[in-house]
C-alpha cells in the first residue's frame, strides 16, 4: 500500500516559491489501477516522482508498505526503486547503446541477478509484451510503441509490486496507446498496483479510479 | 561483469575519436616511462656489466700535477710499481706506460697513444675482455712488435693495417702482430691505442713514466683497504699528499650507479609530466562522458541502480580506457627503447641494449590504470551523486 501524508514539494524560483505539490494526501491500495489527470503544471509528474522514490519531498512523507521513505538514505531509496517499483516514462528512456534484451536485463544487472537468469527472464518479458522477435534490436531500430513495450518489460524485470507510468501513452498513437493500456491492465490483473498519469480521458476511463489534480493539489 | 564491460565497450565505441585521443595521451606517457626505464636499465647493465668483470681491480692514477711541470699530469716510477707489488693482498700489479707518439703508416701521420705494458701481466688482467680479432697478443720476449686497436687498424689511416704490416712509431719500425677486437662504448680508448711491450716502451721510445697502474687484489673484500695503502705508499715515495688516486672498480660501479639513478629519476620525472597531462585527459573524457550521459544515469537510477553501480560503471570506463592506453604505451615503449638503443648505437657507437623487464611492463599498465581510475574518480562520483529526477529531466 502507498500512502502520502501532507506531501509537499516547493521549488524556489528566484524570490518566488512554486508549490509543485501542496499537502497531498492520497491512499493507493495494493492491486489498484489509478489514473491521475490534470492540466499541465498541476504537479502530476512531481507526485509520481515522489511516490517512485526518484525525488525527496520538501515536507510530508510517502509511505510504501508502511516504510517511511523519507527516512531512507540514497541507497535505501535505490533499493525500494529496484525491488518494489517499475517506472515507465513518456520518452521511453531506453539506453540507446543497448539492445532490447540488454535494456530489459539492465535492472536485474543492478540487482545482481545471475547473467543466464536475467537474460532468460528478459527474453520471457519481451515475449510477454509481444516483442519476442525483436530482442536484438536497438531502440533506434524500433517504433515508439515498440520502445515503450520494451520499457514496460524493463519495468517488470525485478517483478515490482507497483508500476508507475508518467504519460506512458503520451508519445504514441492512439492504437499503440490502447495496446499499452492493455498491457498495463494485464499487469493489474496479475495483482500489481498501477499508477498512470495521462492527458487522455479515454485512457483514464479504463483505470479503476481516477484522481484529478490542479495547482499541486489532488481534488476529491 | 561481462555486461558492465560490454556497456563500457559500447560507450567507448560510441565516442571512438575521443577515447582514441585519451588512449593516445596515456600511451605517450606510459610509453615514455617504459622506454626510458628500459634504456636506463640497459645503460646501467652495459656499464656495470663491464666493470663487474673487473670488480677485483684497482686503478691507480696520478692525480695532482707535480711542481714545476704545470699542465702535465704526474707519473709513477718503477719504484712505485715495486712498492705496490709488495703490498699484502695484491695479486698482480701492471704498469701502463702511455705516451702520445707520432705514428706513421704509408705516408699518413698521427699522434697516437702508445702504451707500454708487460704482456704477461696484461694477459692476466684483461685477457678475458680484450681479445685479438686477428693475429695474437704481445708475448714477453717480443721485440719491436705491437698490437693495435680496432680504430687504428681500420679508421686512422687511408689503408687498413693488418697483421705483419709495419708501422713507424717515433721513427722506429714496429711489426703488427695483432689487431684487437672492437671495444666501443666505455672502453673505446682501447680502440685508438697501440700496445708495445714495456721493454720496447722504455728502451726504444724512452718512456720511463708509468701513467697508470692496474692492481688485481686477491680478495675483493680487502680492495678498499688496499687502495688506501697504495695511495699512502706512492704518496710517501713522492713526498706528496693526495698525489695518488687508487679507485676500486667497486666504488666506480657505485658512482656510476648513483649517477644513473639520478639520470633515471630525472627522465622519469619528465615522463611523469606527460602522465599528468594524460590524467587530465582521462578526467576530461570521463567528465564529458558523464555530462553526455546524465540522462542515461538518471534512467539507470530510476530503474534501480545504486550510486555505487553508477560509480563502478564510470570507473570501469576510466579503467578500461587507461588500461588500453597502458598496454599500447608498453608496446610503444618497448619499440621506443629499441629505437633509442639503435639511435645511440649509430650516433655514439655505444652499444646499449634496452632491457625490457616484465615488471616494468606490468607496472606501466598498473600505473596507467591507477592514473585512470584516480582521475576517473571525481567524474564518476559526480555521476553517482546525481539526483535521479534532475538527471532524467536533463536532455
Ligand atoms: N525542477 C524544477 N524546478 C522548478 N520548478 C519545477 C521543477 N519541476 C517542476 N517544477 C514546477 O512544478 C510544477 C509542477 O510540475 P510537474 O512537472 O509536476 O507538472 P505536470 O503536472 O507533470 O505537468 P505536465 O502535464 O506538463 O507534465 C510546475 O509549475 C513546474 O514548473
Ligand atoms: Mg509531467
Amino acid at each position: 500500500m502507498i500512502r502520502t501524508e501532507n506531501l509537499t514539494k516547493v521549488y524556489q524560483m528566484g524570490d518566488a516559491e512554486v508549490y509543485a505539490l501542496h499537502d497531498v494526501n492520497l491512499d493507493i491500495q495494493d492491486g489498484e489501477f489509478i489514473a491521475i489527470i490534470g492540466p499541465s503544471g498541476s504537479g502530476k509528474s512531481t507526485l509520481l516522482n515522489l511516490i517512485g522514490c526518484l525525488d525527496k519531498p520538501t515536507s510530508g512523507a510517502v509511505f510504501i508498505d508502511g516504510i517511511n521513505t523519507g527516512k531512507l538514505n540514497e541507497n535505501g531509496l535505490a533499493e525500494i526503486r529496484r525491488r518494489k517499483i517499475g517506472f515507465i516514462f513518456q520518452q521511453f528512456n531506453l539506453v540507446h547503446t543497448l539492445n532490447a534484451l540488454e535494456n530489459v536485463a539492465l535492472p536485474m544487472f543492478f540487482a545482481g541477478v545471475k547473467r543466464e537468469t536475467r537474460l532468460k527472464r528478459a527474453e520471457e518479458l519481451l515475449a510477454k509484451v509481444g516483442l519476442g522477435d525483436r530482442i536484438y534490436h536497438k531502440p533506434s531500430e524500433m517504433s515508439g510503441g515498440q520502445q515503450q513495450r520494451v520499457a514496460i518489460a524493463r519495468a517488470l524485470s525485478n517483478d515490482p509490486e507497483v508500476v508507475i507510468g508518467d504519460e506512458p501513452t503520451g508519445n504514441v498513437d492512439t492504437e499503440t496507446g490502447n495496446t499499452i493500456m492493455g498491457l498495463l491492465e494485464g499487469l493489474n490483473k496479475e495483482g500489481r498496483t498501477i499508477i498512470v498519469v495521462t492527458h487522455d480521458a479515454e485512457i483514464a476511463a479504463r483505470a479503476g479510479r481516477t484522481k484529478r489534480m490542479r495547482d499541486g493539489k489532488v481534488l476529491d | 561483469m561481462r555486461d558492465a564491460f560490454s556497456l563500457t565497450y559500447r560507450n567507448i565505441k560510441e565516442r571512438k575519436a575521443r577515447a582514441a585521443l585519451t588512449i593516445l595521451g596515456i600511451m605517450v606517457g606510459i610509453g615514455a616511462v617504459v622506454a626510458l626505464i628500459s634504456i636506463g636499465f640497459g645503460m646501467e647493465e652495459s656499464i656495470t656489466g663491464e666493470l663487474v668483470e673487473m670488480a677485483d681491480v684497482i686503478m691507480v692514477t696520478p692525480m695532482r700535477m707535480e711542481l714545476g711541470s704545470i699542465g702535465a699530469f704526474g707519473s709513477f716510477t718503477g719504484r712505485d710499481l715495486e712498492a705496490v707489488d709488495r703490498i699484502a693482498g695484491v695479486k698482480d700489479a701492471v704498469a701502463m706506460r702511455g705516451k702520445m707518439e707520432e705514428v706513421e703508416y704509408k705516408g699518413g701521420k698521427f699522434m697516437v697513444q702508445v702504451i707500454g705494458t708487460d704482456p704477461k701481466d696484461v694477459g692476466a688482467l684483461f685477457g678475458a675482455m680484450v681479445k685479438p680479432e686477428e693475429g695474437r697478443y704481445l708475448k714477453a720476449n717480443d721485440h719491436k712488435t705491437c698490437t693495435i686497436g680496432y680504430s687504428i687498424a681500420n679508421d686512422y689511416f687511408d689503408d687498413e693495417i693488418g697483421v705483419n704490416d709495419r708501422i713507424t712509431i717515433n721513427g722506429s719500425k714496429f711489426r703488427v702482430v695483432g689487431v684487437l677486437e672492437k671495444q666501443g662504448g666505455f672502453r673505446s680508448e682501447t680502440d685508438s691505442a697501440i700496445y708495445v711491450t714495456a721493454r720496447d716502451s722504455m728502451s726504444i721510445l724512452n718512456n720511463e713514466d708509468i701513467s697508470t697502474i692496474f692492481v688485481r687484489v686477491r680478495n675483493i673484500a680487502d680492495a678498499e683497504e688496499i687502495a688506501t695503502e697504495i695511495e699512502e705508499r706512492i704518496d710517501d715515495n713522492h713526498k706528496l699528499d693526495d698525489f695518488t688516486s687508487a679507485m676500486t672498480m667497486g666504488s666506480a660501479i657505485e658512482q656510476m650507479e648513483s649517477i644513473f639513478g639520478i639520470v633515471q629519476v630525472v627522465l622519469i620525472a619528465i615522463a611523469s609530466i606527460s602522465l599528468i597531462v594524460a590524467a587530465m585527459g582521462i578526467m576530461n573524457t570521463i567528465l564529458m562522458s558523464v555530462m553526455e550521459r546524465t540522462h542515461e544515469i538518471g534512467v539507470m537510477k530510476a530503474i534501480g541502480a545504486k550510486n555505487r553501480n553508477i560509480l563502478f560503471l564510470f570507473l570501469l570506463e576510466a579503467g578500461v580506457v587507461s588500461a588500453i592506453g597502458g598496454v599500447c604505451g608498453c608496446i610503444v615503449g618497448v619499440i621506443g627503447a629499441h629505437a633509442i638503443s639503435f639511435g645511440i648505437q649509430t650516433l655514439f657507437d655505444v652499444e646499449i641494449a634496452a632491457i625490457v623487464k616484465p615488471e616494468v611492463l606490468l607496472g606501466g599498465v598498473a600505473v596507467a590504470m591507477l592514473v585512470g581510475i584516480i582521475s576517473g574518480l571525481y567524474p564518476a562520483r559526480k555521476a553517482s551523486k546525481m539526483s535521479p529526477v534532475e538527471a532524467v529531466r536533463y536532455e
